[in-house]
Order: C-alpha cells, then sequence, then structure tokens
C-alpha cells in the first residue's frame, strides 16, 4: 500500500510544471556553484603552496644578517584551503589568510579575501553548501505542502481515507514518494561532484575523504528530512494549501535567513569583543606596563642581577653568553602572558560566540547543519584557530632559535658591542628554522568537537517526524 | 467608491490575525536591526577613540618628557639638544625631540566618521577599518589592520534595518498579498463584488493601497523611531537629507513587491500557486541573482592573490634591504635603543630606515594599486548589473545612503594617503634636519580632518539605483493594470 501511495505522488510530482521549474534551476546552480568553486579552489591551492614555498625560501635567502635580525624579518604562515572548501566555503572570506610572524610581535591574520570584494559579496557566496541549506528545503516545500491540504482541498483525501488505507500507510507513502522526488534531483548532482573530485589531480589529499563526504552528505539528508517530515506535518494540520505554503515559507525564512544573523547578533551581545582599536590599545597598554604590573625593563634589571650572581661575574660583558641576546629574548618571553591573555580573550569570545549561535539551533535547525558543513569541509573557525595557534608557536620558536643562536656564537662580543661590532649568519643559521608546515585538526576531533550540533540535527528529525505522525494521525474521515 | 472600499478592505484586514502577526514580526524585527545596527557602529567609533587616545597618549608622554627637558636645560643653562638614540630616562635630551622617533614611533589615528544613518546599514563598514594609524610606516602597513571581528558574524551578516527592508519586508508583503485576487475567487466572493458598480482595477487598486498603508505607516513610523534612537548627528541637515532618500528608496523597493504581487494575482491561478511563485521570485530575485552577479564580479575581475601581494612585498623588501643596508647592521635599525650612547654611525640607521620604507613603498604601490583597480571594475561590474535585481539596487542605495559604501571608503583614503604624505613631510624633514622638536612643536603636528564629499556626488552615484528601481515598479505595476481590464471572472 504504501508504495501505491508513495508511486501516485511521485508520479503526481514528477509530472507537474513546479517540479521540472525549480528541479532544472536546482541542478543548474548546483552544477555552476560547484564548478565555479572548484575553480577557486584550485587557484586557491595553488597559490597557496606557491606562497608558503616562496616565503620560506626567502627566509633561507634573505641574506647574510644578524640572527635577531633574520627573526625580524620573519616568516609568513599562508593559510591552505579546506580540503571540501568548494563545496562550502565557510568563513574562509572573512578570517584573514597570513600570518606574519616576527620578533617582539603576535600578529592576528591579515588579507581577508572579503576586503578585495564588492559589497555585493554579502548577500553570500552562491556554494554546493548553500544551495543545500537554503534551495532544497524550498525546494521539498514546493514538492510537498499540498500532499495532505491539497487532497482535502479537492476531496480526494476523504476518498482515500475511506478506502481502508491507515493514517500511517498513508503519511509513509507520502514521504517515500516525496522523498524519491527530491532524491532524484539532489543525488545525480552529488555524484558528479564526487566523480569531478575524484578525478581532480591538483587537490589536497586531506586526511579521511571519504569519511567526509559520508558525515556530510549523512548529515544533509537529515536536514532534507527534517523538512520532508515537517512539510508532511503542516500539511496535514492545515485546512488550505495556502496556509500550509504560507507556514512553511515563514519556517523556511526564519530558519535560513532570519535567524543566522538573528543568532549572531545574539552571540554578539552576550559574548561581546572590544573593537580592534579598543583591544590593541588595552593590549599595548597592558604591554607596556608589564603583565603583573612591573615593567619588562624593570624585571629585566632584576633578572640581570640574579644572573650575575649565578654566574659569580660582576658585569654582564663577562657573562659567558651574549647578553644582547639574553635580553631580547627575555623581552620577548615578558610579552607571551600578555599575548596568552589578549589573543585568547578574543579566541574564546569567538569559540562562545559559535557555542551561543549552535545553541540557537533549538530554535532552527540550519544552524547545526551550517556549523557541521563548515567543519567537516575545513572551512571554520576550528580550523582557524589551529591555524594561528600554530603559526604563533611556530614564531616563538623561530625567535627563540635565533636568540638562542646569537647568545652562544656571539659570547666573545659582549665586551665590544657597538653598531660597528656583530655577527652575521647565513643561511645554513637559518636553517635551523624548520619551514611552517600547518598540521590541520584531525577530522575525529572535529566531530566530536560537533558531537552536540549531530544531536541537535538529530533531535529535530525526531520531533518532525514526531509531528508528522501526530498529525497524520489526526486525519480522520469526518475531519477531511 | 474607491475610498469606501479602502475602507473596507482595511478594516476586513484589521480583523485578520494574520496581519497583526505579520505586523508584530515586523515591528520587533525593526527594532531587533536598529537595536544591533546602533551596537555596531557605536563599538567602531568605541575603537577608534581608544585607538587614538592610545596614541596621542604615546605622543603626549614624549611631549612631557620634551618638557622636562627644556626645564632641564633652561635650569642648567646650554643647548636644547636633538636626541641621537634613546637614553635612559633623565641622562641626555629625550626621543621626545628626534621627529624621526616621533613620526615613527606614535601613529596618528585618522577616522571615517559614521553618517548620522550608518546605523541603519552597516555594509562594508564592519570589514573595514575606519580608523587608520598614519605613522613613517608604508601605506601597506598602514592599511594591513582589519577591524576585529569573528569571521562566522562577518560571513552571517549584520541584522540592520537594511537586511529588515531588503530581505524581510517583501516576504511581509507576499504573505499578505499573494492571495489578493485568487481568495475572492476561491471564496466566489470575486463575481459577487464585480457585480456592482466597482471595476475590477479599482478593486485591486483599492486591495493593494490599503494594503500598502498599512505597511507605510509601520515602516514610516519605525524607521523615524529606529533614526531617533540610534541616528546620530541629528541636528545636522545632512542626517536628514539621507533620511529623506532612505524614505524615497524604501518606497520604491516596497512598490516593486506590492507591483509584483498585483502581477501574479493577475496572471496567476489558486493561491497556493500563486503563493509558490512569489515565494520563488523572491528567493530569485533576493538571493541568487545578488550572489550570481557577485560570482560573476569576482570570477571576471578577481582582486589578484594578497598572497602574492605578500610575497613580492617582500622581495622588494630584500632588494631594499640588501641595496642600502649592506655595509650597515640593519639590527641596530630594528634596536635603537641598544646602540651604546654616542655611536655616531647610528643615526645613520634612521635615515636608512625611512628610505627602506620609501623604497618599499615604490615596489608594492603599483601591486597594491591594482587591488583597487580590480575592486572598481568589480563595483562597475555590479553598477551595471544591478538591474537585474532589486535587491541590489537597493543594498547599494542604503549603503550610499547611510554613508557605509566602497565609494565613500576610497573617497577617505584618497585623504589618508595625502596626510600620509603630509606626515612623512613634516617629521622626515625635521629628522633629517636633526632638528630638535621643542614641546611647542607638538601642537604644530600635522592634524587629519575629513572633508566630507560632497552632497551632489552621493546623490549622482545613487541615482542609478533610484531610477533602476522606479522603471521596474513602473513596468511590473503597467503589465497587469492593462491587463486587468480584459479580467474575466468566469473564465477562471
Amino acid at each position: 500500500m504504501i508504495t501505491s501511495i508513495a508511486r501516485k505522488e511521485f508520479t503526481e510530482i514528477v509530472r507537474d510544471g513546479r517540479f521540472k521549474w525549480t528541479a532544472a534551476i536546482m541542478v543548474l546552480l548546483l552544477l555552476t556553484a560547484m564548478l565555479a568553486g572548484y575553480q577557486k579552489y584550485n587557484t586557491a591551492v595553488r597559490i597557496q603552496h606557491a606562497a608558503q614555498a616562496g616565503s620560506n625560501q626567502q627566509w633561507l635567502n634573505q641574506g647574510d644578517k644578524n640572527p635577531h635580525s633574520a627573526a625580524h624579518y620573519g616568516n609568513y604562515a599562508f593559510k591552505p584551503a579546506g580540503p571540501l572548501s568548494y563545496f562550502d566555503n565557510g568563513i574562509s572570506n572573512y578570517a584573514g589568510t597570513a600570518v606574519f610572524m616576527e620578533a617582539h610581535k603576535q600578529n592576528f591574520a591579515i588579507g581577508r579575501p572579503a576586503t578585495d570584494q564588492s559589497a555585493i559579496a554579502r548577500f553570500g557566496d552562491l556554494s554546493g553548501a548553500s544551495i543545500l541549506q537554503l534551495l532544497l528545503p524550498l525546494l521539498i516545500i514546493f514538492l510537498g505542502f499540498t500532499a495532505f491540504s491539497g487532497e482535502r482541498e479537492s476531496g480526494t483525501l476523504r476518498l482515500v481515507m475511506s478506502m481502508g488505507v491507515t493514517n500511517r500507510q498513508l503519511l509513509w507513502g507520502k514521504a517515500l514518494g516525496v522523498g524519491t522526488a527530491v532524491l532524484i534531483v539532489v543525488v545525480p548532482c552529488i555524484l558528479i561532484g564526487a566523480v569531478a573530485l575524484a578525478m581532480a589531480d591538483s587537490i589536497d589529499h586531506a586526511e579521511g575523504m571519504g569519511t567526509r563526504i559520508t558525515v556530510l552528505s549523512l548529515a544533509y539528508l537529515m536536514y532534507a528530512g527534517i523538512f520532508l517530515f515537517l512539510t508532511l506535518a503542516v500539511s496535514a494540520l492545515t485546512r488550505h494549501a495556502r496556509t500550509t505554503l504560507m507556514v512553511l515559507i515563514g519556517f523556511w525564512a526564519f530558519t535560513g535567513f532570519l535567524m543566522p544573523k538573528a543568532a549572531s547578533e545574539i552571540s554578539k551581545y552576550t559574548n561581546p569583543t572590544p573593537a580592534f582599536g579598543k583591544w590593541m590599545a588595552d593590549m599595548r597598554a597592558h604591554q607596556l606596563r608589564g603583565f603583573d604590573g612591573t615593567p619588562p625593563f624593570v624585571k629585566f634589571m632584576g633578572y640581570t642581577k640574579q644572573l650575575l650572581k649565578e654566574y659569580g661575574v660582576s658585569k654582564p660583558a663577562d657573562l659567558p653568553m651574549y647578553f644582547v641576546a639574553v635580553r631580547l629574548q627575555k623581552l620577548e618571553e615578558y610579552d607571551y602572558p600578555v599575548f596568552d591573555q589578549h589573543y585568547g580573550m578574543i579566541r574564546d569570545a569567538y569559540a562562545e560566540q559559535l557555542r551561543v549561535q549552535d545553541r540557537l539551533g533549538v530554535l532552527a535547525p540550519t544552524l547545526p547543519l551550517r556549523s557541521i558543513s563548515r567543519a567537516i569541509s575545513g572551512t571554520d573557525s576550528i580550523q582557524h584557530v589551529k591555524f594561528m595557534s600554530d603559526a604563533e608557536t611556530f614564531r616563538r620558536n623561530m625567535v627563540l632559535k635565533m636568540n638562542d643562536y646569537l647568545s652562544k656564537a656571539s659570547v666573545h662580543l659582549n665586551a665590544t658591542f657597538s653598531s660597528s661590532n656583530y655577527m652575521r649568519a647565513d643561511e645554513e643559521v637559518f636553517a635551523i628554522v624548520p619551514p611552517f608546515v600547518f598540521e590541520p585538526p584531525k577530522l575525529s576531533a572535529i566531530i566530536t568537537e560537533h558531537r552536540s550540533n549531530f544531536m541537535l540535527l538529530a533531535l529535530w528529525l525526531a520531533a518532525a517526524i514526531g509531528l508528522a505522525v501526530f498529525a497524520a494521525n489526526r486525519i480522520s474521515l469526518e475531519s477531511s | 467608491m474607491l475610498k469606501l472600499i479602502i475602507i473596507h478592505e482595511t478594516r476586513q484586514l484589521a480583523r485578520t490575525g494574520a496581519l497583526w502577526s505579520i505586523l508584530a514580526l515586523l515591528v520587533i524585527a525593526i527594532i531587533f536591526a536598529a537595536w544591533s545596527g546602533g551596537r555596531s557602529i557605536d563599538r567602531q567609533v568605541a575603537g577608534a577613540q581608544a585607538a587614538e587616545t592610545f596614541e596621542d597618549g604615546l605622543r603626549n608622554h614624549m611631549r612631557a618628557d620634551t618638557e622636562k627637558y627644556a626645564a632641564k636645560v633652561l635650569a642648567a643653562g646650554g643647548e636644547y639638544q636633538f636626541a641621537s638614540v634613546r637614553h635612559a630616562p633623565g641622562a641626555g635630551p629625550p626621543q621626545g625631540t628626534n621627529a624621526g622617533a616621533v613620526g615613527a614611533e606614535t601613529s596618528k589615528f585618522v577616522t571615517l566618521p559614521p553618517t548620522g544613518l550608518a546605523a541603519l546599514s552597516v555594509g562594508q563598514s564592519d570589514i573595514q577599518l575606519n580608523y587608520l594609524p598614519v605613522s613613517l610606516a608604508t601605506t601597506l602597513d598602514m592599511t594591513k589592520n582589519l577591524e576585529l571581528e569573528n569571521p562566522i558574524n562577518l560571513a552571517a551578516g549584520s541584522f540592520d534595518i537594511a537586511f529588515v527592508v531588503i530581505f524581510l519586508l517583501p516576504i511581509f508583503i507576499l504573505a499578505m498579498s499573494y492571495d489578493l485576487l485568487s481568495s475572492e475567487q476561491e471564496r466566489g466572493t470575486l463575481a459577487m463584488i464585480l457585480a456592482h458598480p466597482i471595476s475590477i482595477r479599482k478593486l485591486m487598486a483599492s486591495k493593494i493601497i490599503s494594503r500598502a498603508a498599512v505597511m507605510l505607516a509601520v515602516v514610516l513610523g519605525f524607521g523615524v523611531i529606529a533614526l531617533l534612537t540610534v541616528g546620530t548627528a541629528l541636528d545636522a541637515a545632512d542626517t536628514w537629507l539621507r533620511f529623506g532618500l532612505w524614505i524615497v528608496a524604501t518606497l520604491l523597493y516596497l512598490a516593486f513587491w506590492f507591483a509584483l504581487a498585483v502581477l501574479v494575482n493577475v496572471y496567476g491561478k489558486n493561491s497556493a500557486s500563486n503563493g509558490t511563485v512569489l515565494a520563488g521570485i523572491w528567493l530569485i530575485l533576493v538571493v541568487i541573482v545578488p550572489q550570481l552577479v557577485s560570482m560573476l564580479a569576482t570570477t571576471v575581475y578577481p582582486a589578484p592573490s594578497r598572497m602574492e601581494l605578500t610575497i613580492a612585498a617582500r622581495e622588494a623588501q630584500t632588494e631594499a634591504e640588501k641595496n642600502f643596508m649592506s655595509k650597515l647592521d640593519e639590527y641596530y635599525y630594528d634596536h635603537l635603543e641598544f646602540v651604546p650612547e654616542g655611536d655616531e654611525k647610528a643615526m645613520d640607521f634612521l635615515t636608512l630606515a625611512q628610505a627602506n620604507n620609501n623604497s618599499i613603498e615604490k615596489a608594492v604601490r603599483p601591486l597594491y594599486d591594482k587591488f583597487q583597480e580590480q575592486l572598481n571594475k568589480q563595483e562597475a561590474l555590479v553598477q551595471r548589473f544591478q538591474y537585474v535585481s532589486p535587491a541590489i539596487m537597493m543594498q547599494l542605495a542604503l549603503n550610499e545612503i547611510s554613508g557605509t559604501s566602497a565609494n565613500r571608503y576610497e573617497h577617505f583614503l584618497d585623504q589618508v594617503y595625502d596626510f600620509h604624505d603630509e606626515w612623512k613631510e613634516y617629521f622626515s624633514t625635521k629628522f633629517l634636519q636633526r632638528y630638535p622638536l621643542k614641546p611647542a612643536d607638538y601642537d604644530d603636528f600635522p592634524e587629519f580632518e575629513y572633508s566630507e564629499e560632497p552632497f551632489a556626488a552621493v546623490l549622482a552615484r545613487l541615482t542609478p539605483s533610484l531610477l533602476g528601481m522606479l522603471i521596474l515598479f513602473l513596468g511590473v505595476v503597467l503589465v497587469p493594470f492593462m491587463a486587468l481590464r480584459k479580467y474575466q471572472v468566469a473564465a477562471r
């Protein structure tokens, strides 16, 4: 019985002009988006590889100079595109792409692609993800909203009920019919995308590509399921097809357009972050007065005394290490806790903001799905935070290695310190700092991090199915 | 007769629960948008102030040092001298007498002030940094900082009044008017009404007018409230001129959506299918077309890669260093404070540092200009293609009106570049002359005052968008009203 209901529903949908139009538009858009995204991704990968290799090379070829000057010259960390960024570009346009790693200063990532785009870019990226998050639900609504209320209006629901079909059969039959119609639009597109991916050779084969695609497909299927059952539920609960449609479109606009922005504003209120100017002024003032209130130079005087005592000498020139280098490294380290506090405050606030937004997924299923999709595509904040912290680790190590080398190799200059008396190091010395390599976070860690989002999606799906069952059970011969 | 039907329609509307819930949602959205837009602008302004205060504080500190030094010189006699390198506090002339140090180690933050309406359309102002540090550093250093904001929030975009107007209002309008004729038809009342001495055009017009009147009352009423609560510079004529334009743009935009609803009603079938068509059109015009145009712009005129720019800038830096510093140790260029007192050679480092910056600037400038050029081309393409979607026209118009557009920012940047040159000129000349800065000189430092672009320029950029919306509206509204002449109830 279920299959014949499904077949009827399916045939009816497929023969409808609405289906042909919406399906054609969706397929066209999906293919365009994937193609354009893929082309951009290829360019991005090529440029990032070249830039990182170039910067690592520049570090070595910077010319003979004092090791500490070399640390000032520094190196750049360039953020690689996420492995599935051509499907979901996530926050990539709005997060910086390059971190300058230099002596004395921790830096934010600079080079936000959105800065180099017109204001229209704020309407969002056309990507596979945005189409599946926004268009797919609308397609489902269009195909399914008449399932019960339409039949009720035309009087056929009464007819079907009188033939002894159980409410449950009716529901599952319709779900199957509409679901199949949706799938025959979406699945070919996804297959084409996957095949294109497999044939591409320039792609960085990230860890667990198969797992990524499976998890993503699962999440999007759950999302589609939520809309499918909600559509059927509302259709069964409302008297007129036009009411069904308005309720569903209202919900769709709410979850897809209104909530992402509203959630972002709410999270900015619950976890406010300072603007750049305020943050910068606070941090630099903190640096000047010292982390614990003792200015770095005062602190260093104390350290010098301690050092002299330790080595049993009376003046810095007699120390068995190059005193200038010791001072450089020490001052560097006095700044660590200040950086950790101020950069950490921003990082934690951002993470907390995301958590708030994810929690608001209780009201809008698009929010948890969005987070999952970005995370699995490697274009979310977990990836970005890891990148920033890798860069900072690299920076501290680079500066330490250079100062350390200087401190050991220039001991003999301690007594004759002047601007014409210094050591020069060459490529061989610079090579003790290994090139910058970004280690993306582990896939398993990403999935664990988003456990609650998967749970939210599952809850939504369960609630939608529950509502649909409840609504279908209410239908009776009398009420139809 | 028309008046009678309008009154009747309005009464009928007032009795439907749907209308009230739509209006309630709209009011909540407007209040929320005004609140969040206002917060966003306040945050930027506070950021600009903090940055400026901090840097000015550094300079004031240097000035205080020179005052102490001047008093000392006056008391002890002798010459007011120029600090070659930084000395321990109290010994010798302070660093504040050295124009090279003052101009390079402190910055002057220059600010693009928000217009009175900035909170209504945040536009690009959450991405662009509206306050830039001007010092002896390069243009690249000056413009590299970004406004700090969670990328997740930037990607989601602001929930400002512009969003409510562009995205939400059309949905509300469509929900109110997707079944203007079809519902009467489905109930069978249309034939009855038309049996009275009223033309279907008048009926349609009165239905639309009553709905539009309700919608407008809410939008304008709360628009004014929003302006009064989160707008700034309310006593300036500029603010009210801009608000007038804001109203004009909003009216045109709303008119288009009402016209579209009429069009679909006239040619449509039943209510449900009208609803699907209208929702589909909304999605295409407000979401998909803008995204496609944006994609087109970035594909046809892609910005050069920032990564490649960085590498090229480094290349230039390395070259410059090799040319100018090969015989000297740049180590001291980084750490002038460590150069022992009386080291004559050290003085050359600052000179070299400036030469170095200049040559980097020269090498990078063409690359940097290419970004602006590509961005301008993208903007031009969007300007040309804006007519395909009222949402694009509206967004461009609102950004212009609120002063958060790329054009106004560029106008600001031009002034900043000029000021940067002025700053460099002032401080490097004094430095090269080894002129000892006196406390009084601190009052003569170059000051920045943003001069607003002439209103005519804003208007000129705005006109195509407004005209486009007007033409689109007329086109959409004329067709159905012509067709209504032949509308036959029985044929449906």
